[in-house]
């Protein structure tokens, strides 16, 4: 579904991407793992077009998408839910849903579509009408979720839904990840929390200082000495 | 509860017995004059607003409901109003006596005010405060004490918004506008003597305070039917404003509007979409002068040689007022489009300080392009409009026409509002990152709100030229943006209501203060601050502009784990991402 071939990024002169190839199969979940500074939510930034290749290729359904702009990749069906959340904190949960569907003009299908996310964030329901930011760390995470799922991706990007959160907390947000990728939808996972992220993914990626050094089957990389040693605690 | 309330009561009052002592020590009521009393009495209702509704915050005036509150009003005006006529009846008596307290009185009052004010006491201990006997001193405080416990009450009912349920006092705001209309046609008919020579200022200020009103009305109406009716029916008041006032007041009320029409604008670019425009003048400035180009071609020596050369005779205007809307519009525009592109990767700080010069550089290129604009010497006989052959150039008719214009931007800017453009204007203020992320095209939206702002800008601009009839660089210096951006924070940022009221404030109230003239910027400067702090979101605000300002809805069940949102959005992002 999605190719990435040999991507480098840039900021400035700082070479952050040092040729990042990496693939994602329709009804995957798929997990990044890796340490801070990585290039994890790098990846994520130049997939989603917030971020611009200086060489490589990225491909959706075998299109490039590495030139558009990031509104238009969006509407390829391309959604991220970034690092941070950074949900509007200053509009109501209601309102930052309705944003996630702005690409979308199709009334009857975002009602649909708010009815399912709240029902897949019951939380999200009872705050409805209540300012972003006002919610707690764990509820702004499945806001920055549902405000992603809002425009209908066929391709999710979660970048560290973990981060932050009371482990009880981090158990539930994974539990959902898991049933939205059984509705349908393929999710790319950005994680530090390794353990977790390769509990449920079905492959995994481990990168390094922009490059990544590490793939195969969750299972797989679960058990390699490698990643026990550098992110599971031996 | 009852004990308690007079308890406070008291303790109010011995306050504002104290801050009156001083104020009589310093001699106010005599330098007050004629107008001692009722300065006073108003002066003391705010010191008892102020003290009754008990700290700042909403809790504390959540807490107070009208009987124990008028009841520690009353008693709090009762007992500085005895005090007071205490103490002036004791001065009196002195003085009758025969003792000199003026020595005395210059030790206490500090820094000798009493002398600096060049008060004599003794004329206050005579009994100028507040004049006509103890009893109606009491009587009058007592009164403030009161009138302090209804602000209070009037204020809790605005913050709570529970007007739709306050019954009368909500009646009361519907009802208000059209008593200050009458008020102001009364005032106008041949024979009432009310307000002596100030009587045009009176009369200028009801006019505003009835527009000021009429705002308030319609947002106390409920929704629908009744909304739409009272709108008719203040349109229909307020329609008849201009054929009422006179010339002077037409013409304060013209540059009202015209910078009603500017805030309307400049609202969708700071409000709207929160891009900090400096500059905004600049495309006022392009109105102004491509309709002067338009309509006097003769008064810029290059123009009209151009046209010549052309063969288009430059003697007479080219188009006519009508046709040269769109024109004026449309290279103000164009001029939104042009700052806009060069700023589209700026944020905040930065985003400002370029608006700031490009607003400068319009001026100066007017100022230094003496072939084209005639530089300082300004472009002069610039037409005024026509219709059917009538001169609508006269303040009564631009006043006219700056209430259409300001109508025919306010509908445009409350449908913008509601639209898809609007959502995206949102997104982007809100973190323009995820606004991409969320299908929003950035640069179509940026480009957008600065095209939009600037055409209106721009209308407002040439309705200016044709208002002056003489333009000169001098007109578009960079205090048109700054006091265009006051009156939007002052209305209430991303509001339409409160930009007429903003206006209202900023451009008409400093021509009715005009009378007191040593005082004015201050007094403006005081109540600029006071608002600020009271009412940060502005005196009108927006449903959500009010929201982010004053925290509202329930409470969240944990505190809210916010990484960074302590930052404005404009720097969260300024290294363009994070690695």
């Amino acid at each position: 579904m999605l190719v990435l071939d040999q991507v480098h990024t840039y900021y400035d002169r700082i070479h952050a991407l040092k040729g990042v190839s990496l693939s994602v199969e329709r009804g995957e979940i798929v997990t990044l793992i890796g340490s801070n500074g990585a290039g994890k939510t790098t990846t994520l930034r130049t997939i989603s077009g917030l971020l611009k290749p200086r060489a490589g290729s990225i491909l959706l359904e075998g299109a490039p998408i590495d030139d558009l702009p990031a509104h238009e990749i969006t509407r390829l069906g391309i959604s991220q839910s970034p690092e941070g959340r950074r949900i509007f904190a200053r509009l109501t949960v209601e309102e930052n849903l309705e944003m996630g569907a702005f690409a979308r003009t199709d009334k009857a299908g975002i009602r649909q579509d708010k009815a399912r996310v709240l029902e897949l964030f019951p939380r999200l329901r009872e705050r409805l009408h209540q300012r972003g930011g006002t919610l707690s760390g764990g509820e702004q995470q499945m806001l920055a979720m549902g405000r992603a799922l809002m425009s209908r991706p066929r391709l999710l990007l979660l970048d560290e839904p973990s981060m932050g959160l009371a482990p009880l907390l981090v158990e539930q947000i994974f539990q959902i990840i898991r049933n939205i990728n059984e509705q349908g939808v393929t999710i790319l996972l950005v994680e530090q929390n390794a353990h977790v992220a390769l509990s449920i993914a079905h492959r995994a990626y481990v990168m390094e200082t922009g490059a990544i050094v590490l793939a195969g089957p969750a299972a797989d990389v679960l058990t390699s000495p490698q990643v026990r040693e550098a992110y599971l605690g031996g | 509860m009852r004990l308690r309330s007079v308890q406070r009561g008291l303790r109010i009052g011995a306050i504002a017995f104290a801050i009156l002592t001083y104020l009589i020590l310093i001699g106010l009521p005599t330098r007050l004059g004629s107008v001692a009393t009722p300065v006073l009495a108003l002066l003391t209702a705010l010191i008892f607003w102020v003290a009754l509704r008990g700290g700042k915050s909403k809790r504390a005036l959540a807490d107070q409901s009208p009987a124990p509150l008028a009841l520690t009003g009353a008693t709090a005006g009762l007992a500085s109003g005895l005090l007071t006529a205490a103490l002036i009846a004791g001065f009196a008596r002195l003085l009758a006596a025969g003792v000199n307290v003026q020595p005395y009185l210059d030790k206490i009052v500090p820094l000798n005010m009493a002398a600096l004010y060049g008060v004599m006491p003794g004329a206050v201990m005579a009994g100028e405060l507040p004049g006509g006997g103890w009893l109606w001193q009491v009587g009058l405080l007592t009164l403030a004490g009161v009138v302090g416990a209804l602000l209070v009450l009037l204020e809790r009912s605005l913050r709570q918004r529970t007007w739709s349920t306050g019954g009368a006092l909500r009646w009361l705001t519907i009802v208000l506008p059209f008593v200050l209309l009458a008020f102001v046609i009364w005032l106008g008919s041949p024979g009432v003597t009310l307000g002596g020579n100030n009587r045009g200022t009176l009369r200028l200020l009801a006019a505003m305070a009835a527009i000021g009103s009429a705002l308030f009305a319609l947002r106390a109406a409920q929704r629908g039917r009744e909304q739409r009716i009272l709108a008719l029916l203040l349109l229909i008041g307020l329609a008849y404003l201009p054929f009422t006032l006179d010339q002077f007041q037409n013409s304060v009320m013209g540059i009202v509007f015209i910078f009603v029409m500017m805030g309307l604008g400049l609202n969708i670019v700071v409000g709207f979409a929160g891009l900090l425009d400096l500059g905004y003048v600049a495309f006022f400035a392009i109105g102004a002068y491509v309709y002067a180009f338009l309509s006097a071609p003769f008064a810029s020596p290059a123009f009209s040689a151009l046209l010549t050369s052309l063969g288009v005779p430059a003697d007479a205007p080219l188009v006519s007022f009508w046709v040269a809307i769109p024109i004026t519009m449309l290279a103000a525009g164009l001029g939104g489009v042009l700052l806009g592109i060069p700023v589209l990767r700026l944020r905040g700080d930065y985003l400002a300080i370029v608006t700031l010069g490009f607003g400068e550089i319009i001026r100066l290129f007017m100022l230094n392009m003496s072939d084209l604009t005639n530089g300082p010497r300004g472009l002069l006989n610039v037409a005024p409009p026509y219709l059917f052959g009538y001169n609508l150039g006269n303040p009564r008719d631009i006043f006219i026409l700056a209430l259409l214009g300001a109508g025919v931007i306010a509908f445009a800017a409350y449908r913008l509002d509601g639209s898809r453009l609007g959502r995206a204007w949102i997104a982007m203020r809100e973190d323009e990152d995820v606004a991409q992320a969320t299908g929003v095209n950035l640069v179509q939206t940026k480009l957008l709100a600065f095209a939009i702002g600037a055409l209106f800008a721009g209308l407002a601009g040439q309705l200016y030229a044709a208002r002056q009839t003489n333009i000169f660089p001098d007109n578009f210096t960079l205090f048109v943006s700054v006091d265009t951006l006051s009156l939007v924070i002052v209305g209430g940022m991303g509001s339409i209501p409160g930009v007429v009221l903003g206006a209202l404030a900023l451009k008409g109230l400093p021509e009715v203060l005009r009378g007191i003239d040593e005082y004015r910027i201050v007094t403006f400067a005081a109540l600029l601050v006071i608002m600020m702090i009271v009412r940060p979101e502005g005196i009108l605000p927006s449903t959500r502009r009010r929201r982010e300002l004053h925290e509202e809805g329930g409470p969240a069940s944990e505190p809210a784990i916010t990484l960074e949102p302590a930052l404005p959005t404009d720097y969260r992002t300024l290294d363009g991402g994070k690695l």
